[in-house]
């Protein structure tokens, strides 16, 4: 501790060189720090977005297969399986110039509220679904891109289920795009184009009763359809929503990456500092030595300079980072519910000390080449070059 | 106090072999104020730093303050040095970024004593050399020999036995060279420190008991200095 005041004034001894470092260092460390919140807070966006009883159920070769739609009962039949629905791509598009601008999948109007339950689409909204033939519920956001209405007259032409269809708009779901048509309407339709009518689906999902219920019942669904002529792979919806947004993935790693790039940046930073700092003192340091400062001593208190410069920054930058996630999430609890995921973005406890702590390794590590130098130099040597 | 006997000190500079000392054989008795005089490059600092605890010699022996110091490490060295030898050097080496007070306790910063003991004898060093109202002066406020007088107060503050001093009035003016040469003189008589200095000055003659002459690493027959005589 004695050593602390000797420290700190040579740490001082160039205060620009020392404030410009500091602040170098604070930046890459509070950068570190909202780098390290993102696949934390990707992770709590996909949960706020999904639900954890909801089971996503479809083809085992993929999205884009189609199952039988009679794989709707046997789903429902299965124990704790409160409600299920199928999603049939419908593949609408409102106006050929913007092409598939939205999702549009048919469903079955009677189970939107049990297995949608946390869409809180409004009781007389669904209630108008099921009584509308062509009726369709709309997401908020769709609605708010073309400024569409309640009762409006909507005619998208399907570019999956080649048919131009007129929809009436009844009813409104907050917070998405999604364009809901009811699956019989479709059905009907498409009989023109094939006797059979929608003899399949793409996707059903299932809401189970309670959460401890989800593996099971997805194994016992997939079990049901082993060796049948379409295999079928049940999945929970965030890891539904994991798989069809797959950039998300390689997004978290690309974050690490870049991470570590970063604070490998400020080491080189932090060094180059600290070998200036050391050449231009080889006299001084020849004169402790010369007074008794043994090697030890010496390489002890040029990194504890590094160390308390780059301990700073890191203080400062991770003291950053929460203030700006801080405000990020103040600024969006009065907006709309589609920003409040941004506070998912949050600087933990675990991430500042991470932070502080990776600002001292940086401080240790840029210090030990040059005071390693420094210190062994022989000070007879270095006194014959500076005399 | 300081012994050394057959004392070689040969290194490489580049390509060029440089034989600093040739079997160099010195003594100085405890109390006296010894001068190594000699032209440039004759091993006068190569000589001093071997019996300072600075340097090793290639062979012979070095016996200081009753230590034999070719059997010590570094880290012995270097605590034999910050309790034996204080050291003053031609351009002063002050640290700058501290006050003289703050250079008169560095070397004491490696000793036990506490905070106040510290400041208190950096201050007695300081009175000593005349310079206690200029305690709290930065380096760059004090005059060439003022920082040099601050550097004799760093030498003594730890009360060594010996003080080695390298051309100390090498960049000073003649007032000044006479003030510290004074002040080296004081410290032989009034505190009884046996001073070692390597000097071109011929002014130096005067304050010094005895003159080591060297040439080309090899020590010539030293003399007893005339004014020593004359004050003693």
């Amino acid at each position: 501790m004695k050593f602390l005041p000797f420290i700190w004034r040579n740490l001082l001894r160039n205060k620009l060189r020392a404030l410009l470092t500091a602040g170098a260092i604070a930046l890459a460390i509070a950068l570190v720090c909202l780098l390290r919140t993102m696949p934390d807070g990707l992770n709590l966006m996909l949960e706020y977005f999904t639900s954890n009883t909801r089971i996503s159920v479809h083809a085992e070769a993929g999205l884009v297969y189609p199952m039988p739609y009679a794989y709707l009962g046997k789903v429902r039949s299965v124990p704790g399986v409160e409600a299920a629905s199928t999603w049939t791509w419908f593949g609408g598009v409102f106006r050929q110039e913007d092409g598939v601008s939205f999702p549009s999948f048919a469903t079955e109007p009677e189970t939107v509220g049990t297995v949608f339950e946390d869409w809180e689409v409004p009781k007389e909204d669904l209630e108008a679904f099921r009584r509308t033939r062509n009726g369709a519920l709309v997401g908020e956001m769709t609605l708010e891109k073309y400024g569409w209405k309640r009762g409006d007259l909507v005619t998208l032409e399907g570019e999956v289920i080649p048919l131009a269809l007129e929809f009436r708009i009844v009813g409104v779901i907050p917070n998405i795009p999604h364009f809901m048509l009811q699956r019989e309407y479709i059905d009907q339709a498409f009989r023109s184009l094939d006797p059979q009518g929608l003899s399949w689906t793409g996707m059903i999902w299932a809401r189970v009763d309670d959460a401890a219920r989800v593996e099971p019942a997805m194994a016992e669904i997939d079990a049901l359809f082993q060796n049948s002529e379409v295999e079928t792979a049940s999945e929970t919806e965030k890891s539904y929503m994991k798989n069809f947004f797959g950039m998300l993935e390689g997004l978290v790693v690309v974050i690490l990456v870049v991470t570590a790039l970063v604070a490998l940046c400020i080491v080189f930073i932090a060094a180059n500092t600290a070998s200036m700092s050391v050449r231009e003192r080889f006299q001084e340091l020849a004169i402790l030595k010369a007074i008794g400062f043994n090697r030890r001593l010496l390489f002890g208190t040029l990194i504890a300079e590094s160390t308390v410069l780059a301990l700073l920054g890191g203080i400062l930058g991770a003291a950053l980072a929460l203030g700006l996630t801080s405000v990020a999430r103040e600024a969006t609890e009065g907006l709309d519910n589609t920003l409040r995921p941004l506070a998912s973005f949050v600087v933990t406890q675990a991430i500042l000390v991470q932070g502080v702590f990776l600002a001292l390794v940086v401080g240790m590590l840029s210090g030990v080449v040059p005071s390693l130098g420094a210190t062994r130099r022989s000070v007879a040597e270095t006194l014959r070059e500076v005399f | 106090m300081i012994d050394l006997v057959e004392v070689s000190r040969e290194y490489q500079r580049g390509t060029d072999h440089v034989k600093a000392l040739d079997r160099v054989s010195l003594h100085v008795e405890r109390g006296r104020f010894a001068a190594l005089m000699g032209p440039s490059g004759s091993g006068k600092s190569t000589l001093l730093h071997i019996l300072a605890g600075l340097d090793r010699p290639s062979s012979g022996r070095v016996v200081v303050a009753g230590r034999d110091l070719g059997g010590l490490s570094d880290d012995q060295l270097a605590k034999f040095r910050s309790t034996h030898v204080g050291f003053v050097f031609q351009f002063f080496n002050l640290i700058p970024v501290l006050d003289a007070r703050g250079n008169v306790e560095l070397p004491l910063l490696l000793t036990s004593l506490s905070k106040a003991q510290r400041r208190e004898q950096a201050e007695t060093a300081l009175r000593v050399v005349g310079l206690a109202e200029r305690a709290s002066h930065a380096p760059n406020q004090l005059s060439g020999g003022e920082q040099q007088r601050v550097a004799i107060a760093r030498a003594i503050v730890s009360d060594p036995e010996i003080i080695v001093a390298d051309e100390p009035t090498g960049d000073l003016d003649a007032a000044n060279a006479v003030e510290i040469l004074s002040l080296l003189r004081e410290l032989r008589q009034d505190f009884g420190k046996t001073v070692v200095m390597v000097t071109h000055d011929q002014r130096g003659a005067e304050y010094v008991d005895e003159i080591h002459q060297l040439d080309k690493g090899v020590l010539l027959d030293a003399h007893s200095s005339a004014s020593a005589e004359g004050a003693s």
